[in-house]
């Protein structure tokens, strides 16, 4: 019998318990043990943490029938739910929502092989997506409302032909108030350390809204890769850091409960703020001088859809005129469909701060792209350093 | 067969449990800590150190600092407050003390994430205590509790209390109480009673309940990221955002392991300190 085994039983026996000193190895074993770790992590050396995905399915043209329930994931807040009701009532198909706080953790968990049938990354994640074979082709024909989308989306740089993607709402970042409780804002993103509000402002938890928003007041690129100059919009951050309240992307809720007196907002959330209170004019937005990073959110397949032509069916559905026209009266972002453009014009009527200029989205070096693997590292680093 | 070898076959499903469900995914964490990011983000499993090397950059020290210092004043606080509890319910709780001790338990049913938005309802701006000071003409304005390290102390004390009182009320159950009438005959006062003989003979429930409540508070995250403020990040939520938010599963992961190291030292010495204990009693 091994040595260890009895030092093992006689002092259990002994105490009637188990101690550290129980653990008695010689050294014989320990060298085993330790050799047996090191052989195994060689082993798996070199092999990515998730389990490969079955991309089988890569190459299939996605066809619009209703082949199944529909998980839908998504940022909160985001979908008028009467929309999603009635089209589970028209097809016989159960319409549930998952949401996700960032994007970074909708890919991770996509990637960990999460069965969702619908998403919506920003651009630079489409392109990402499709590089990696985690979401799925259709043939945008057989999306008959996509005929009223703005010829940008036509063939955007992040998709070109539209293949595998159709956009759902585009936004701009920029400033929200409480009017009753702020003064002196100057659209300047040097707002975001506004003293009339010290300790009550919030920042989008995104890393690129973050630094971006830095870059753009120190006058460098949005999406620069340069050490020196990310240097100094870490310490712009860590200044502006001494007056907020918490780093977040719940604005409406934050807004609303009256935790925010002024926080970095994309567009459209001032809006489902206002429809959350009795007096819209509470909330003001605004748009900074220095730069309005835009973007656009999109639909998308996952690869690991159970149902990938109820979700096309959806993405058609979404894309109706009246349909548009509802979502965008109740999220308040732009939609660039017949229906989601005239509900947006009359949002714009009342707040003109909230409109986004389809020609700044050609302009693409105004929207979030890091392309460069490294860049993307120093930036996650630079953020994490920042929130430490 | 012999009885007793019938019996031992009752060890393996538990030890193959143990074995799929904790020592793989903690060797895949250290493995992982080894590893590098490729250029898709994905975490790949290596051997290199150059994740260890971060882990030990200036910038993280505060994180860590905060952390064991929160979890330093949340075991304080539970002992503060626990311990009266638990001595009233262990002394004089009588015929309701099994109803008392359950009555401390079961709001823990709950899960540990609801309870502390329920303290996000409470605490908030807008929320109950404030509303109800600010109706009672106490303050003009409500006062910021929430995105405080107060809240996060608070919700942490909360959260993991529990672990405290239970030890302690095992242990103050068990004393003989017949000692601390020797006390007083000895005419010690109550306090000296208090000091000189409950408090060691009790001992052993102080250690557990330390040592329960300190291990998961250092590495919590749900009280910082919902009740706290910019200031508050502690290691928990640096190693959640490496998973969730910048990709970077290896360097979680040397975090994770970082901190398992850091944790197990204080659990070695609090094993051997109860080892020793026991022995004495013996």
């Amino acid at each position: 019998m091994p040595v260890g085994r009895v030092g093992w039983r006689t002092r259990f026996e002994g105490t009637g318990g188990a101690s550290v000193s129980d653990l008695k190895l010689n050294r014989k074993q320990l060298f085993a043990a330790g050799a047996g770790l090191a052989l195994a992590g060689y082993g798996i050396s070199g092999c990515t943490v998730e389990r490969p995905l079955d991309r089988s399915a890569a190459g299939d043209i996605v066809e619009p029938k209703i082949d199944g329930d529909l998980l839908i994931f998504n940022w909160a807040q985001y979908m008028d739910p009467a929309l999603k009701k009635e089209f589970g009532e028209k097809y016989g198909v159960k319409v549930s929502e998952v949401n996700f706080d960032n994007l970074e953790a909708m890919v991770t968990k996509l990637r960990a092989g999460g069965k969702y049938d619908l998403i919506f990354p920003s651009s630079e994640y489409v392109k990402r997506l499709k590089n990696e074979q985690l979401i799925r082709q259709f043939d945008r024909a057989e999306v008959p409302n996509a005929a009223t989308l703005s010829p940008y989306y036509d063939s955007p740089w992040y998709d070109p032909n539209s293949e595998f993607s159709l956009p759902y709402a585009y936004y701009t970042t920029g400033i929200a108030w409480r009017t009753d409780q702020v003064t002196g804002m100057t659209e300047s993103w040097n707002d975001m350390s506004n003293e009339s509000a010290f300790g009550r402002i919030f920042m989008l938890d995104d890393f690129q809204e973050g630094i971006g928003q830095a870059n753009l007041i120190n006058g460098f690129y949005l999406n620069t890769e340069k050490s020196d100059e990310l240097e100094v919009s870490k310490e712009t951050l860590l200044e502006q850091k001494k007056g907020l309240r918490g780093f977040s992307t719940n604005t409406a809720q934050n807004l609303v409960s009256g935790a925010a007196a002024i926080t970095q907002a994309w567009n459209g959330d001032v809006v489902n703020a206002r429809n959350q209170v009795d007096d819209p004019s509470m909330f003001a937005y605004e748009t900074c001088k220095e730069g309005v990073p835009v973007g656009t959110d999109s639909m998308a397949i996952p690869i690991t859809a159970k149902s990938p032509g109820t979700a096309l069916l959806f993405m058609n559905w979404m894309l109706k005129p009246e349909n548009a026209f509802r979502n965008v009266m109740w999220n308040g972002y732009p939609q660039p469909v017949a229906g989601g453009r005239e509900a947006f014009a009359k949002l714009v009527k009342d707040d003109p701060s909230i409109d986004v200029n389809l020609d700044e989205l050609s302009n693409t070096s105004m929207e979030f792209r890091l392309e460069n693997p490294d860049a993307r590292r120093e930036w996650t680093r630079l953020w994490t350093e920042v929130k430490a | 067969m012999n009885a007793s070898r019938f019996w031992n076959w009752f060890v393996y499903p538990g030890a193959l449990w143990i074995a799929l469900l904790f020592a793989v995914p903690l060797f895949l964490v250290l493995a992982l800590s080894f590893g590098h990011v490729d250029d898709l983000g994905r975490g790949v499993y290596g051997f290199q150190l150059t994740n260890y090397a971060d882990v030990f950059n200036a910038t993280y020290v505060p994180v860590l600092l905060r952390s064991v210092g929160y979890a330093l004043i949340t075991v304080i606080l539970c002992l503060g407050i626990g311990y009266p509890a638990a001595y009233f319910i262990a002394r004089f709780g009588g015929k309701y003390r099994y109803a008392l001790v359950a009555a401390l338990v079961i709001p823990f049913f709950v899960n540990y994430l609801v309870r502390t938005y329920a303290w996000v309802a409470l605490l908030a701006d807008e929320g109950l205590i404030n509303n109800a000071i600010v109706d009672l003409g106490l303050t003009q304005a409500p006062i910021q509790m929430i995105n405080t390290p107060f809240a996060v102390i608070g919700g942490l004390v909360y959260g993991y209390i529990i672990f405290m009182i239970l030890p302690l009320y095992v242990s103050i159950e068990r004393m003989d109480p017949s000692i601390v009438e020797a006390g007083k005959d000895l005419y010690g006062s109550p306090f000296q009673t208090f000091i000189h003989v409950t408090l060691p003979a009790t001992q052993p429930g102080i250690l557990a309940g330390s040592v329960l409540v300190f291990l998961p508070t250092v590495g919590d995250f749900v009280s910082a990221q919902l009740l706290g403020g910019p200031d508050t990040y502690m290691v928990g939520n640096l190693i959640q955002d490496q998973f969730f938010a910048a990709s970077d599963w290896p360097f979680g992961s040397a975090l994770t392991v970082v901190m398992m190291l850091f944790l197990a030292v204080w659990m070695v010495l609090y094993l051997r300190r109860a080892t020793r204990g026991e022995a004495e009693v013996l």
